[in-house]
């Protein structure tokens, strides 16, 4: 009963901005749509993945030994880099998504998460401990919750685009990212470092990457209809 | 026979030409002295004329759109129209033949009623007068009997009287009763229209208040513009004429600045506009323009109306121009006790700052900055500290040496700064030699141990020092102004002093000299050494001046030295041995914004303009610009830039010795006062280097990019967090309360004064009342205790995650670490305890401190979370009871 209340509040909170970003973009059925997919190399060579100490509740956190996040490069692509089109005003139809963020054993999963603006996230915590979620955001007002072991599910709505970064104090290894984007166009690079964006118009747009250690890089795509656009990005330090 | 005196010629001349030209003359006369009496010297009219009829035609154009808005509304229309319907059936249809009758019955039964009251009134009086003959036999002895009779007979009759007129007054008041809800409907619908069309009926009233119509009765016959009229304001003794007595101000400059409370003229044109800021500055409880008028603060000629220029006092020999724009912040001053609080004369507040810590009052006497402390350091022991070379350059020019430092530049000959050393030099042999006996070359000091230098360069880096001083060029924490430098850069500092000297500075600077704003920091010996390794990297030795010692040594250049450091009044800001009793060498400046034109010198100076305004800022840009061949003039040119120049100006514009009434002031009490007090102890001693006060400072935040939790904390409302008697104690002696920071807040060494004056600043800040409260243990509930130690463990709240308790540390790096709450009890104040808990990062944006509520347990306390809030905060009050918290973290201090 709480939590509702709880996350009414919240909701009333993030409601109550004006949806500026997405108005901007206007979205429709989209048929003859094309796609634009590829990989994101990462120029260089791999670093040796770092092991992250875990300092603190080990009897929970330590059970699974635990990789830096934020350079994974897996043969030769960077994963976890989000893709997105940053000037494309008409195309499908952006739909809010409810996604999920785990904290089990005490780290972020996914690490890097994309959506549409006005989505919202559910935070859980299955670790039994305390958590909890700060956010260094901008445009979306900024929040520290705490997430004791009693509150498993903690909502948050997220109504403008920005990349925001979540940490959690007590668990100071604890990193994660949500990508906020201002329209239906994005795709977080998997385990490959490859991604695809469906059901774009034909036209030429930019498109962008983003990583959190690397920085942004971007090229310009023409997409035609029924087609397959492949690019190949590169990133490197 | 012609007639004496009588020309006949005369008498046939006619004077009618003479007379016509009179007359005509005299008719042209007064229409010309009625035009110029009522057109020419009355430019205020036409003014006002030209505003009513912009205010007409504004709000025409406002009811206009909204009448649009209106009509095009279908609920609107519909109203209207049930209305009308409403009102036409009421005048003749099926309502009005009701009401008809009812009013006739109405008349009836009021008639009817009105005769049965004049007869209960006449039976009344009969009644008295039957008592009055009654009591009057009686004590006349006489036979009271017959008017006993009479008064029965009489009271029988009213007794009977009384039920009718009650069923007379039942009837009136029914009908009208029936009346009344006849017209009920109609007056609903009319209150419902009147809400829909307020907003624009509140244009009518406007444009009725622009103008003036005629009317016989009912029937307008034409309307015009508002007739205009003088509009003033009568400040009752406001000023004070020359016999000191209080005298009123009048102020009309709202005859033509009509517009100047009212909203929506924010861009036409002047004098028509609104007043900036005005719903926070002309605001009933700031500035109502009613009550202050305009002159109160932008000075001008406040009864003139013949001319804008006079009235704007912009004339010969007016003395009080108008201030316009950033100057007007000039006034504040008159009325505001503590002016670095105000939101609007960020002008002001930047030019007192620059006033009282640049050293202007060191040689300026001026009427309220009487006690602020010399701004340079003591001379007093300058032989034991300095390098005679880099004295010599220094006194010949500081600016080249650094170039933001606060001291001036004397624009000294090379003589004459090696005669003032010389003085300098003897002054403090004996001093100085005397402390040097009394502090040996320290044995730690390995000269050339790059290690130790590198150990000192990250003490130097870890510890704080970059709260107050830059190591490197542009490097700086406080700033005044634009670029002056509050405390010195200490990129080259060893061609200044040597290793020795700084040792023991840095152990303990008051053992040096008593009265430096200089804190220890509570360093060990190694640390001390390790420093003193570091600094004497930054620059190198200054290259002798050949012959010098020689030079210094002659007292012949010493006798000069004192006479030059008597005018130029080295003594206002260092404390010079034998010159404790000289006293200030400059003008005194209490009513320096008064100087007429007249006063003020101008030398042979042609190119500025004569305006108090140009005097002033070229004094200050160029001290020495209006010495003649004549008139010396040895005011030290101090580099200021222009802004910062204008906004002292603005501070000088505002020394005026005015004696405005209590009425007018602002709030003059004593707390007040030591806030404005405070912050200036506060600025002495630089705490904004380190620390965030009023969203202001905490400068050194910027070293730690990464780890901005292991920086000094905000202290934005520690008056109302901590409590009084702790805050006293831990700036007479800090503890470390985040012992896992490495750095260090720094023993100042306050007197009780000091300590004092600084907690009353943060109080007055806060709008703490009561700063003292004690919190009492047997007033907690059990079951407070009980919750709370739920709430505090492992599976619920896990305080201590986070939390250090007494000796109990917290897992993980010193970084993620929170203040010992075994410290609560002694240090914050109970009330701000539940503030906290209830939202963290209301209280302290960006707080690592998570947000616990809403969303308490559920199973806790019935799941009320004002409850949980309040347990928590008995629990963590009473937590440093046995354990003696506070002594804990005092035995932890080095």
């Amino acid at each position: 009963m709480k939590k509702t209340v709880f996350l009414a509040f919240l909701v009333a909170v993030l409601a109550a901005m004006p949806l500026s970003g997405l108005l901007a973009y206007d979205g429709g059925a989209v048929s003859d749509g094309g796609s634009v997919s590829g990989v994101v190399k990462f120029k260089g060579a791999a670093p040796a993945p770092k092991k992250l100490e875990i300092t603190k509740d080990k009897e929970v956190c330590a059970k699974s030994g635990k990789t830096d996040p934020s350079l994974i490069v897996s043969g030769g692509n960077l994963v976890n880099a989000v893709v997105s089109i940053t000037d494309i005003k008409k195309g499908k139809k952006m739909e809010p998504q409810k996604v999920k963020l785990d904290q089990n054993g005490c780290e972020y999963k996914p690490h890097v998460l994309a959506m549409a603006a006005g989505s919202s996230v559910d935070i859980l915590n299955p670790d039994g401990i305390l958590h909890n979620v700060h956010s260094y955001s901008k445009a979306n007002s900024p929040f520290n919750m705490a997430q004791p072991k009693f509150k498993k599910t903690i909502t948050v709505k997220v109504d403008k685009p920005e990349v925001i970064n979540l940490k959690c104090d007590v668990h100071g290894w604890m990193n994660a990212w949500l990508f906020v984007a201002a329209n239906p166009y994005f795709s977080v690079t998997d385990n490959s470092g490859s991604f695809k964006l469906t059901d774009v118009p034909a036209g030429t747009y930019n498109v962008e990457v983003w990583h959190e250690t690397l920085g942004k890089t971007s090229q310009k795509v023409t997409v035609k209809a029924k087609a397959d656009s492949k690019v190949t990005f590169e990133m490197g330090k | 026979m012609a007639v004496r005196g009588f020309d006949e010629k005369e008498e046939k001349k006619s004077y009618g030409s003479v007379f016509l030209l009179g007359s005509s003359l005299l008719v042209a006369l007064t229409l010309w002295s009625f035009w110029d009496d009522n057109i020419t010297r009355r430019p205020w009219k036409k003014i006002q004329t030209e505003f009513y009829r912009l205010d007409y035609r504004k709000a025409r154009a406002a009811y206009d759109e909204e009448d649009k808005k209106l009509k095009a509304d279908s609920s609107y229309q519909e109203l209207v129209k049930k209305l009308s319907a409403e009102q036409a059936s009421l005048k003749s249809g099926e309502l009005g033949k009701k009401l008809k009758t009812l009013h006739a019955e109405e008349v009836r039964a009021n008639v009817r009623f009105t005769e049965l009251d004049q007869e209960v009134k006449f039976v009344k009086s009969e009644l008295e007068e039957a008592w009055y003959e009654h009591d009057h036999a009686v004590q006349q002895g006489r036979n009271a009997k017959p008017y006993q009779d009479a008064i029965r007979e009489l009271e029988k009759e009213k007794a009977k009287l009384d039920p009718e007129l009650e069923k007379g007054r039942q009837k009136r008041e029914q009908l009208r009763e029936e009346i009344k809800k006849l017209g009920a409907g109609i007056k609903e619908l009319e209150t419902e229209l009147a809400k829909m069309t307020a907003e624009r009926d509140k244009w009518l009233r406007v444009m009725e208040n622009a103008s003036t119509t005629l009317k016989v009765q009912d029937l307008k016959l034409f309307s015009l513009y508002k007739i205009p009229s003088i509009r003033q304001v009568v400040l009752d003794e406001f000023d004070r004429n020359r016999f000191d007595e209080p005298v009123a101000r009048v102020d009309r400059c709202q005859t033509c600045h009509l517009a100047i409370n009212r909203p929506g003229f924010e861009n036409e044109p002047q004098p028509f506009r609104t007043h900036s800021r005005r719903e926070v500055l002309l605001a009933d409880s700031a500035h109502p323009p009613g009550k202050f008028g305009c002159t109160a603060c932008h000075d001008g000629q406040g009864p003139a109306v013949n001319s804008v220029a006079q009235a704007h006092g912009e004339v010969h020999y007016w003395e009080f121009p108008l201030l316009r724009g950033a100057k007007a912040q000039s006034s504040c001053v008159s009325c505001h006790l503590d002016v670095q609080r105000l939101q609007d004369a960020p002008l002001l507040a930047q030019g007192q700052r620059i006033f009282e810590q640049v050293g202007c009052t060191g040689c300026h006497l001026v009427k309220g900055y009487e006690d602020i402390p010399k701004v340079g350091p003591s001379l007093r022991r300058v032989s034991a500290k300095v390098d005679p070379s880099w004295m010599v350059r220094w006194i010949e020019n500081p600016h080249n040496y650094r170039p933001h430092t606060r001291m001036p530049n004397f624009s000294l000959k090379e003589d004459e700064a090696v005669a003032i050393a010389a003085f300098l030099w003897s002054a403090s042999k004996e001093e100085g030699e005397k402390w040097l006996a009394g502090h040996p070359q320290p044995a730690g000091l390995r000269d050339g141990d790059k290690e130790q230098a590198a150990r000192g360069k990250n003490l130097a880096e870890s510890l704080g020092c970059r709260g107050c001083h830059g190591f490197a060029d542009g490097e700086a924490s406080t700033v005044l102004g634009k670029e002056k430098e509050i405390i010195p850069n200490l990129k080259n500092i060893a061609a200044k002093i040597g290793p020795r000297w700084t040792y023991y500075w840095l152990k303990n600077p008051r053992d040096f000299s008593p009265a430096t704003r200089m804190p220890s920091l509570r360093l060990s010996d190694q640390e001390t050494a390790a420093i003193t390794a570091y600094l004497m990297t930054l620059g190198a030795k200054a290259e002798t001046i050949a012959g010098l010692e020689e030079r210094l040594n002659d007292a012949k250049n010493a006798q000069r030295g004192a006479a030059l450091v008597r005018k130029y009044g080295c003594f206002g800001c260092h404390d010079i041995p034998g010159m404790e009793k000289e006293s200030r060498i400059g003008v005194e400046l209490t009513t320096f914004g008064t100087k007429t034109l007249e006063e003020l010198f101008f030398g042979n100076r042609t190119d500025i303009r004569h305006t108090w305004d140009d005097w002033t800022f070229n004094k200050l840009k160029t001290p020495r610009i209006y010495a003649t061949e004549r008139v010396e003039q040895v005011m030290p040119q101090f580099n200021l830039a222009e802004e910062d120049i204008k906004a002292l100006r603005v501070v000088l514009a505002g020394f005026r010795e005015t004696k405005v009434p209590h009425r007018y002031k602002a709030d003059q009490s004593q707390k007040v006062a030591q806030v404005a007090e405070g912050r200036r102890l506060m600025h002495q001693y630089n705490c904004i280097g380190c620390h965030e006060i009023e969203n202001r400072g905490g400068f050194i935040r910027k070293y730690f990019g990464e780890n901005p939790s292991m920086a000094p904390p905000p202290l934005n409302g520690e008056g109302e967090k901590v409590q009084s008697q702790w805050l006293f104690g831990f700036l007479k002696e800090p503890i470390p309360v985040r012992p896992w920071f490495s750095v260090r807040m720094p023993t100042f060494g306050f007197s009780d004064q000091e300590a004092n004056l600084l907690i009353g600043f943060f109080n007055g800040l806060s709008k703490v009342e009561i700063p003292y409260a004690y919190f009492d243990d047997r007033k907690v509930p059990k079951e407070h205790l009980d919750a709370a130690r739920v709430l505090f463990s492992k599976d619920f709240f896990n305080c201590l995650s986070c939390h250090q308790q007494g000796e109990r540390k917290p897992e993980g790096p010193p970084e993620g670490w929170a203040p010992d709450l075994n410290l609560a009890r002694s240090r914050l104040s109970s009330n701000w305890v539940i503030k906290w808990l209830q939202d963290p990062q209301k209280v302290q944006p960006g707080t690592k401190m998570p947000s616990f509520y809403p969303g308490g347990p559920d199973n806790v306390l019935g799941g009320k979370d004002d409850k949980q809030i309040e347990a928590l905060r008995d629990y963590i009050m009473m937590l440093g009871r046995r354990g003696s918290g506070a002594e804990g973290g005092r035995t932890a201090s080095r």
